[in-house]
C-alpha cells in the first residue's frame, strides 16, 4: 500500500527537504510579497512592457503598431504595407494564445512560416475576434499588438519541431535564478506548453547549457520528433539573456517575476513578454527545488546592486 | 528595539488570524451554550417537544358567603417548564404566585366551574433531580409502647426488603400476601394516603424527614383524573420521589408534581363539595418554535427579537439558505488549496451543487450531463461561425434557455418530473461552464477538457455532500456563530504554505 502511494506520490518532508516550491507556498510567501498589484498592468498589457522596456534598454521586437478599435482594423494594411513578416498579438494575452504570425504577403493573401495561406478577410476576422476578447486574460476588450517578426537565430532550428523555443527565467529580486527553454513536439501540437507534452530543457543559470530534459515529467534524452541530442543546447550570449532579466526587475519592480526571452539572429536577445506568475514547472525541467535557490537569494546574494552588478555577482558565486 | 523586532515576529498573520479563531470559537461556545440554555435550541434538527395542556377544574357549590379558592400549581422552573397560563373564572379576581392560585368573589349561590389551564413542555434536564437545602430534622412521632414495639417490628422486617430505607418500607408495605404484622397496622380500608401517611410517621420514627407530593400523570388525552400521590424524602442530600406501591425512585416519565408537602391541593372558602379533576391534552411541536416562548421565559427576549430568528419565516428560510454558503465556500477552497484540483471557475462547483441540493443527486445530474451534452454540440457549431465573444456568450445562454425549456416538456410528457429539475441549474453558470469546456477542448483537447469538467463535479459532490444534510444545514442556521469561525478557518486557509495534494504527485520526479 505505501510502496503503491510512494511510487506515485512524494512525501511532503521529501519535498520540503528538496526545496521544491509549491503553488500555495509560492502565491503566499513570493507573489504577494513581492509583487505589487498595481504593477501587474506593466507585465499584463504588452504595449505598456513594450514602451517601458525601450526606457531601461532592453531590446523588444519592434512595434509596427497598435489596433484599439473595430473601425482602426482595416488600416491595417496601411500599418504593414512595408513590412514583409510581422505578428498579430493581443495586448493581454497569455500562453501564446491568438498570437498570429505572418511571414510574407502580397496583396490580400498572407503566409504563415507553416505555409497555410490566409485571406485579407482571415486576418479581419482574427483582429476583431482580438478585440473582442477572445484570446485576453479576463475575456475583456482588448488591443491588438502589430510587432514585428523576430528573426529566428538558427541554433534552435534542430530541437524544434514547431514554433520557436524561447528561454523562461525565472527572477527573484533582480537575480535570474532558473531558466529553461521549452521546446514544441508534435504531442504538443506544436505549442510549448509542458502540461500538452512539450520537452523542457533545465538550463544552468550560470552557463546556458543543459541541465536535464523533461517530457510529460520524465527525463529524456533526444526530442521525440527531431531526435536531436538535447543535451548538447547551450544558448549563446547567455549574458546578455541573464542581463535582460535583471533588467525586467528595475524595469517592473517585480520581485517574483518570469522573462520569455528569444533570440533574433541579429538583434542578439530580445524580451518577448514578462509574467507575473510565472509557473512551477521550471522546478521540474530542471531537476531543482526552487524553494531552496530563493532561499539561498535571500540569505546570500547582496541587495541594491545595479543589474549589471547583479549579473556579475550571479555568474561569479560559488556555493558553499 | 529588539523587543519591538520580537514582537513583530510573533505579530504575523497567521498567529493573529489563530487568536481571531480561538476567539470566534469562544464566542460560538458561548453563543451555543446560550441558546441551548435560554432559547432550548437543539443540535437536532426536527428534535420534537412535547406540549401538555393541563387543565384543572374545580367545582363546588357555593354557599352564598364570600369564596376563596386556592389552588396548589405546579412551580415553573421544575422538571417540568410553564409555557403558559390562564385561569378561566369569570369574575374572580386572580392572583397567580409561584406555587398556588388564589381566587377570591363576593359570595354566589350554586354550582361553580373554575378553570386553570397551564401549557408546559418538557425539561428533560431537571427531571427528577431537585438539590433542596436541608430540612429541618423531622419530629419523632408520639407513640404508645405497644405501637413503638410494633413501629420496630416493622422496621427490622424492612430492612430485609431491598432498596433504602424509604423503599424498603414501601415494598414491605405492598407485598402480597402481606405480613400479618403489617395487616395489624393497616387500617381495614387503607387510601394512598393513609399508606402514605403511615410511610411518612415511620421514616420520621427513624429520623428521615419526608413529604407528600400531589402530581398527575402526562397522558395523552386523558380527561378527569385525580392526583396521583407520591410520597417525597429527603435522601443523601436531596429530595426524592417514590412510587408508593413499587418503590421506584425518581420521577416517573410524564409526571408533573402539582403541589408538595403538607399543604392541601385545594382550599375552599364560601363552597362545599369541593372537587378537582385534571384533564390532559399532547401536542408536538419542534424544539425550535418554541424558543422565542422559551427566550421569554428566562428574560432573554430582547436579545432574542434582534435575532435572525424573529424575522419573518420567507426571509428566515432565505437566510437559512445563506447561512450553509460559507461552508460550502471552505469545501471549494480546500478542494483548490489543500487538495488542488483545478475547476471551473472559482465558485461553479459550489452553485452546481446548491442546484443538485434542490434537485436532488440524481435528477440533477442527468440533468447536467444532458444540458453540457446538448450545450458542447451546440457550441462546437457556433465555434464555426467565427462569433465575437459576448454575442456567442449570449448564444449559448439562450440556447440552454431552450434546451432547460424543452426538457421540461419532454419530460412531463413521458410522465417523468426530472427534467423539471433542470430549472434550478443557473442559467448564466451553465452557459459559461460550456463556453470554458468548449475553450479547453479546442485548445487542450477533449481529454483536459473532460478532465476539467469532471473535476467541477467531484468538488460539486463534495460541496453537495455537506449541504444536502439537512442536520449541518439546521446547525449553521441555529448556531450561526460558527460561520465566524468558518470566516477565520478560511482565512487561515489562505496563509495556508503547504503543498497541495496533486502536487505531491507531480513533484514526484524532483525526489528519489
Amino acid at each position: 500500500m505505501f510502496q503503491w502511494l510512494s511510487k506515485y506520490f512524494a512525501s511532503p518532508k521529501a519535498l520540503h527537504e528538496a526545496g521544491i516550491l509549491g503553488m500555495n507556498s509560492r502565491n503566499f510567501k513570493f507573489i504577494s510579497k513581492y509583487n505589487k498589484r498595481r504593477r501587474y498592468p506593466l507585465v499584463d498589457d504588452k504595449v505598456q512592457t513594450k514602451a517601458l522596456a525601450q526606457k531601461f534598454g532592453i531590446t523588444t521586437p519592434r512595434l509596427i503598431g497598435t489596433i484599439e478599435y473595430q473601425h482602426q482594423v482595416s488600416d491595417f494594411q496601411d500599418m504593414v504595407k512595408d513590412w514583409e513578416s510581422f505578428v498579430i498579438k493581443p495586448a493581454h494575452g497569455s500562453g501564446g494564445k491568438g498570437v498570429l504570425v505572418i511571414k510574407s504577403h502580397r496583396e490580400n493573401t498572407y503566409f504563415t512560416p507553416s505555409g497555410r495561406m490566409l485571406t485579407y478577410k482571415d486576418i479581419y476576422q482574427h483582429l476583431s475576434n482580438t478585440l473582442s476578447g477572445l484570446y485576453s486574460l479576463g475575456g475583456q476588450y482588448d488591443t491588438a499588438v502589430l510587432e514585428e517578426m523576430v528573426n529566428f537565430s538558427h541554433i534552435f532550428d534542430d530541437y524544434s519541431y514547431q514554433g520557436i523555443p524561447d528561454v523562461r527565467l525565472i527572477v527573484y529580486r533582480g537575480y535570474p535564478v532558473m531558466a529553461m527553454t521549452r521546446l514544441a513536439t508534435a504531442a504538443s501540437g506544436g505549442r510549448a506548453n509542458l502540461h500538452q507534452g512539450a520537452v523542457g530543457v533545465g538550463l544552468d543559470i550560470k552557463t546556458g547549457k543543459t541541465l536535464k530534459a523533461v517530457m510529460r515529467n520524465l527525463p529524456i534524452t533526444h526530442h521525440p520528433d527531431t531526435h536531436a541530442d538535447l543535451s548538447k543546447i547551450e544558448v549563446p550570449l547567455w549574458k546578455e539573456h541573464l542581463l535582460i532579466g535583471a533588467k525586467a526587475y528595475e524595469m517592473t519592480r517585480l520581485g517574483y517575476l518570469g522573462a520569455d526571452i528569444v533570440l533574433d539572429a541579429n538583434k542578439g536577445p530580445m524580451m518577448l513578454e514578462l509574467n507575473a506568475r510565472p509557473g512551477l514547472a521550471v522546478q521540474i525541467a530542471n531537476g531543482i527545488g526552487l524553494g531552496k535557490v530563493l532561499k539561498k537569494v535571500d540569505k546570500f546574494y547582496p541587495k541594491r546592486l545595479s543589474p549589471e552588478e547583479r549579473v556579475e555577482f550571479l555568474l561569479n558565486y560559488q556555493d558553499k | 528595539m529588539l523587543m519591538l523586532k520580537r514582537l513583530k515576529k510573533l505579530f504575523t498573520i497567521r498567529f493573529v488570524l489563530t487568536i481571531m479563531l480561538i476567539i470566534s470559537c469562544a464566542f460560538a461556545g458561548y453563543r451555543i451554550y446560550y441558546k441551548v440554555k435560554y432559547w432550548g435550541f437543539s443540535f437536532a434538527p426536527h428534535e420534537k417537544t412535547n406540549i401538555w395542556t393541563v387543565e384543572a377544574n374545580v367545582s363546588f357549590v357555593a354557599n352564598g358567603e364570600p369564596i376563596h379558592i386556592s389552588l396548589a400549581k405546579p412551580k415553573s422552573s421544575d422538571e417540568y417548564k410553564i409555557l403558559d397560563e390562564d385561569v378561566v373564572a369569570p369574575g374572580y379576581k386572580t392572583k397567580i404566585s409561584q406555587d398556588r392560585i388564589s381566587l377570591t368573589s363576593d359570595g354566589r349561590d350554586g354550582q361553580q366551574n373554575v378553570y386553570y389551564r397551564i401549557l408546559l413542555f418538557d425539561n428533560t434536564n431537571g427531571k427528577g433531580k431537585i438539590a433542596a437545602p436541608a430540612p429541618k430534622a423531622p419530629e419523632k412521632p408520639i407513640f404508645s409502647k405497644q405501637q413503638e414495639q410494633t413501629t420496630q417490628e416493622l422496621i427490622s422486617l424492612a430492612s430485609k426488603q431491598t432498596g433504602d430505607a424509604v423503599q424498603q418500607l414501601i415494598r414491605l408495605f405492598n407485598q402480597t400476601p402481606p405480613e400479618p404484622t403489617v395487616v395489624a397496622f393497616l387500617p381495614a380500608n387503607k387510601t394512598p394516603k393513609d399508606l402514605a401517611q403511615i410511610i411518612s410517621n415511620l421514616l420520621a420514627y427513624q429520623g428521615i424527614s419526608s413529604r407528600l407530593a400531589r402530581g398527575i400523570k402526562l397522558q395523552e388525552d386523558k380527561t378527569s383524573m385525580e392526583p396521583d400521590l407520591m410520597l417525597e424524602a429527603y435522601m443523601d442530600g436531596r429530595w426524592k420521589l417514590y412510587d408508593l406501591t413499587t418503590g421506584q425512585i425518581g420521577l416517573p416519565k410524564d409526571f408533573i408534581i402539582i403541589q408538595r408537602g403538607g399543604k392541601s391541593l385545594l382550599d375552599i372558602a364560601g363552597g362545599y363539595e369541593s372537587n378537582v379533576k385534571f384533564s390532559v391534552l399532547k401536542s408536538v411541536t419542534t424544539s425550535f418554535n418554541l424558543a422565542g416562548k422559551r427566550a421569554k421565559l428566562s428574560n432573554e427576549q430582547k436579545a432574542f427579537d434582534s435575532s435572525i430568528y424573529n424575522l419573518p419565516v420567507a426571509q428566515q428560510n432565505t437566510i437559512k439558505w445563506l447561512m450553509i454558503f460559507p461552508l460550502a465556500i471552505l469545501v471549494i477552497a480546500v478542494v483548490r488549496n489543500v487538495i488542488g484540483l483545478s475547476t471551473m471557475g472559482t465558485f461553479t462547483p459550489m452553485l452546481i451543487a446548491m442546484a443538485l441540493v434542490k434537485t436532488g443527486l440524481v435528477p440533477g445530474l442527468i440533468c447536467f450531463v444532458i444540458i453540457m451534452t446538448l450545450g458542447l454540440l451546440i457550441r462546437a457549431l457556433f465555434s464555426k461561425l467565427n462569433l465575437l465573444l459576448v454575442p456567442r456568450i449570449s448564444a449559448v445562454v439562450v440556447c440552454v434557455i431552450l434546451i432547460i425549456q424543452y426538457m421540461c416538456v419532454f419530460s412531463y410528457q413521458l410522465g417523468s418530473d426530472i427534467g423539471s429539475s433542470a430549472m434550478f441549474f443557473p442559467i448564466i453558470i451553465m452557459a459559461w461552464i460550456i463556453e470554458r469546456a468548449s475553450i479547453t477542448w479546442e485548445e487542450d483537447g477533449p481529454f483536459n477538457s473532460c478532465r476539467e469538467i469532471v473535476f467541477s463535479l467531484v468538488a460539486a459532490l463534495a460541496t453537495y455532500v455537506i449541504i444536502c444534510n439537512s442536520t449541518i444545514r439546521y446547525i449553521m442556521f441555529a448556531f450561526n456563530e460558527l460561520n465566524l469561525v468558518l470566516l477565520f478557518v478560511i482565512m487561515l486557509l489562505g496563509t495556508y504554505t503547504g503543498y497541495r495534494l496533486t502536487e505531491l504527485k507531480r513533484f514526484r520526479p524532483l525526489v528519489k
